[in-house]
């Protein structure tokens, strides 16, 4: 059913999944940190409606949206988030470590950053394998202040790796802005290591996004060169959890009003039917998910490295 | 499965040379990244001419990120590649504890086995020659600590054929190989002890009164003052070469130590928290009473390692100390030292410059 949705109906989609998720947060289903993506669904589906299933995408622990996006099974997110035994990691993960590697959706971490490398590394395997394949890294703008994002973009450019890197610029890291964090203008920095560099300011529209990233996808490939995205964005909600934080005065409301004006997934804008149908999917998600029975005692020791 | 050829004796950079060798021409999926891997002096010969050999995509010679380049092997793994990474001071690796640690070591974990990383991270302790306090450490007990890890202490040419001769044909997990810099130039008869370094912990002496359990280096160190106690004083020694630190064969050693009742731990970095804590654990949790007399531990000072030769000298354990301790352990009164600090002296003779 997801997959057969229409760009903006699938960035709706999951922003219902979000909007679940804080309706069902209080109940305790959930019994771990959440970092929501509302606010960015548009990037993601943008960013992964012009990927094809052999192309991977790495990503962070604020990465429901693009678990989604990219084609992860709900229901395996569903019983994930809930600690069972048919999550997409076997209730080892949860919201912060998703992956679904049927999909190439790849390990998620809750270390700022630290999939970038990753994404070096697979294009680099790309690379030495001739393939065609390409590797996605989405990371958000306080990335941005870590030595691996520095010596990431050295090394992919330096070695001119199938790899594009998205910025999700919402300004925060937690609750700091760039400006008190970053003494660089992100682009031209990302410029000066020979990246092909893009922005965009107004992502609010799904659709809007995707034609953009379309380009960029074929900008890099045609050039043979790693590229940049900047994609501005707001968090609506508290670095973790489920709910509004303007009161604590480090963001304005009224910028997020401002942002809000232009959201297009708004309830009233979609059609009934279609609301009716993501609803009934996403019951039937956590449905499963409380269906799903805990992890076996032996799952805690299996997978460990010895 | 594909074996090395070798001739019958070879110094311990030798070995790792073949292996490297080996690794890249048995599977065009293996990979070599580090700092000077690709320039004139090789580690220590280690990885001499692979470039020119292989070719610059399949030998990397890496920028100074050893984070990112950690993550990097890890995301090249995930996709296919065997890479095998070279610290050439065990110390530049905690620059990468957070790939090695938070995501390499968790990563087939976290995400319910759906990826299965592998990789081989030689690491270089280095000694002697004013290394310093940011060239000798010897951090095998950190990363022994982490789940998801194995760490490996070649004592000797076999110890490394046949540990890395496993790992390069099997690629199926992450192990950390600690390489002490004072074994490179020492040679080795091959197949003296083959067939037991992948157990974690080998017989590399048999003995009846006293268990040395010693890693790396303090193998070797172990068994000249087995030799001397034999000779001066008819101690009977055994000596256990803790392959894997991270991996002990438990009751290999809880045996050695219920035959002996006495037990000492030689290991080449410091004591607390160290592979002498982990060695006890292992005999007090499983009965305590096989010990005859409170245990010894032989291990660096627990300092920072001191630049100048004369401090360096005494920050490092000998294998004076060694008898002196099993002496103590086994109720002895001293009367005889070896002559001459055995591997000290050869660490004088060291003239490095690295």
């Amino acid at each position: 059913m997801i997959d057969s949705l229409k760009i903006l109906e699938k960035a709706y989609f999951i922003r219902r999944v979000e909007e679940k998720l804080i309706e069902i947060y209080p109940t305790d289903l959930i019994q771990s940190p959440l970092h929501l993506s509302i606010g960015q669904e548009s990037l993601a589906v943008g960013v992964c409606s012009n990927l094809n299933i052999n192309d991977q995408l790495f990503t962070t622990y604020r990465s429901h949206a693009y678990y989604l996006a990219k084609g992860g099974n709900l229901n395996a997110f569903m019983a994930e988030l809930m600690g069972r035994k048919n999550g997409c990691c076997k209730g080892k993960g949860g919201s912060m470590h998703l992956a679904d590697s049927s999909v190439n959706f790849m390990g998620t971490s809750a270390i700022v950053g630290s999939t970038l490398p990753h994404a070096v590394g697979a294009a680099y395997a790309n690379l030495i394998h001739n393939k065609s394949n390409l590797v996605v890294c989405v990371i958000g703008d306080g990335a941005a202040d870590t030595g691996i994002y520095h010596e990431s973009l050295n090394f992919a450019a330096l070695h001119n790796l199938p790899v594009v890197f998205v910025i999700e610029d919402n300004d925060l890291a937690v609750h700091s802005t760039k400006q008190e964090r970053q003494s660089f203008d992100l682009e031209k920095h990302a410029k000066m290591y020979g990246f092909l560099t893009y922005s965009l300011d107004d992502t609010q529209n799904p659709e809007k996004v995707s034609k953009f990233m379309k380009d960029v996808y074929l900008q890099g490939k045609t050039r043979k060169k790693p590229a940049w995205v900047k994609l501005k964005t707001f968090r609506y909600k508290e670095h973790v959890g489920v709910l509004d934080d303007f009161e604590i005065g480090y963001r304005q409301k009224s910028d997020y009003l401002a942002w809000l004006a232009k959201d297009p997934l708004i309830y009233e804008k979609f059609k009934a039917n279609i609301i009716m149908e993501i609803d009934f999917v996403i019951e039937q998600a956590i449905k499963f998910a409380k269906n799903s029975p805990f992890p076996d005692p032996v799952e805690l020791y299996t997978d460990v490295i010895q | 499965m594909k074996n090395l050829n070798l001739e019958s004796e070879l110094t311990y950079a030798e070995a790792i040379y073949k292996c490297m060798n080996f690794a890249l021409e048995s599977s065009s999926e293996t990979i070599l990244i580090g700092q000077g891997i690709g320039d004139s002096k090789g580690i220590f010969g280690t990885t001499s001419g692979l470039l020119n050999k292989f070719g610059k995509k399949r030998v990397i010679e890496t920028p100074i990120a050893e984070e990112m380049m950690t993550g990097f092997a890890l995301g090249a793994s995930v996709n296919g590649l065997y890479p095998i990474m070279t610290h050439i001071r065990a110390d530049f690796s905690l620059v990468a504890m957070n790939q090695i640690v938070n995501l390499f070591a968790k990563y087939q974990y976290m995400f319910g086995g759906q990826f299965q990383p592998s990789g081989l991270i030689r690491m270089i302790i280095g000694r002697g020659w004013g290394q310093g306090a940011q060239h000798a450490q010897s951090p095998h007990s950190l990363f022994s600590h982490v789940p998801g890890i194995r760490v490996i202490m070649p004592c000797s040419v076999d110890s490394v054929i046949e540990n890395y001769q496993y790992e390069i044909n099997n690629k199926s997990r992450l192990v950390i190989s600690f390489e002490h810099r004072n074994l490179y130039d020492i040679s080795f008869k091959l197949g003296a002890n083959l067939g037991n370094y992948l157990k974690g912990s080998t017989v590399q002496r048999t003995g009846k009164d006293l268990t040395i359990v010693a890693t790396s280096i303090m193998v070797l160190e172990s068994i000249r003052a087995a030799e001397f106690l034999d000779v001066h004083y008819g101690i009977s020694v055994e000596v256990v070469d803790l392959t894997s630190p991270s991996h002990p064969d438990y009751k290999l050693i809880f045996e050695s130590v219920s035959k002996t009742g006495k037990l000492i731990v030689a290991d080449t970095s410091w004591a607390p928290y160290g592979v002498g804590a982990e060695i006890a654990r292992i005999i007090c949790q499983t009965d305590p009473s096989i010990l005859k007399s409170p245990i010894g531990v032989v291990s660096m000072e627990h300092t920072p390692c001191p630049t100048g030769k004369t401090l360096e000298d005494l920050f490092y354990p000998s294998v004076r100390n060694l008898v002196m301790l099993a002496l103590k352990v086994c109720g002895k009164k001293l009367e005889k030292l070896p002559e001459g600090d055995s591997y000290r002296d050869f660490y004088r003779k060291f003239k490095g410059p690295f």
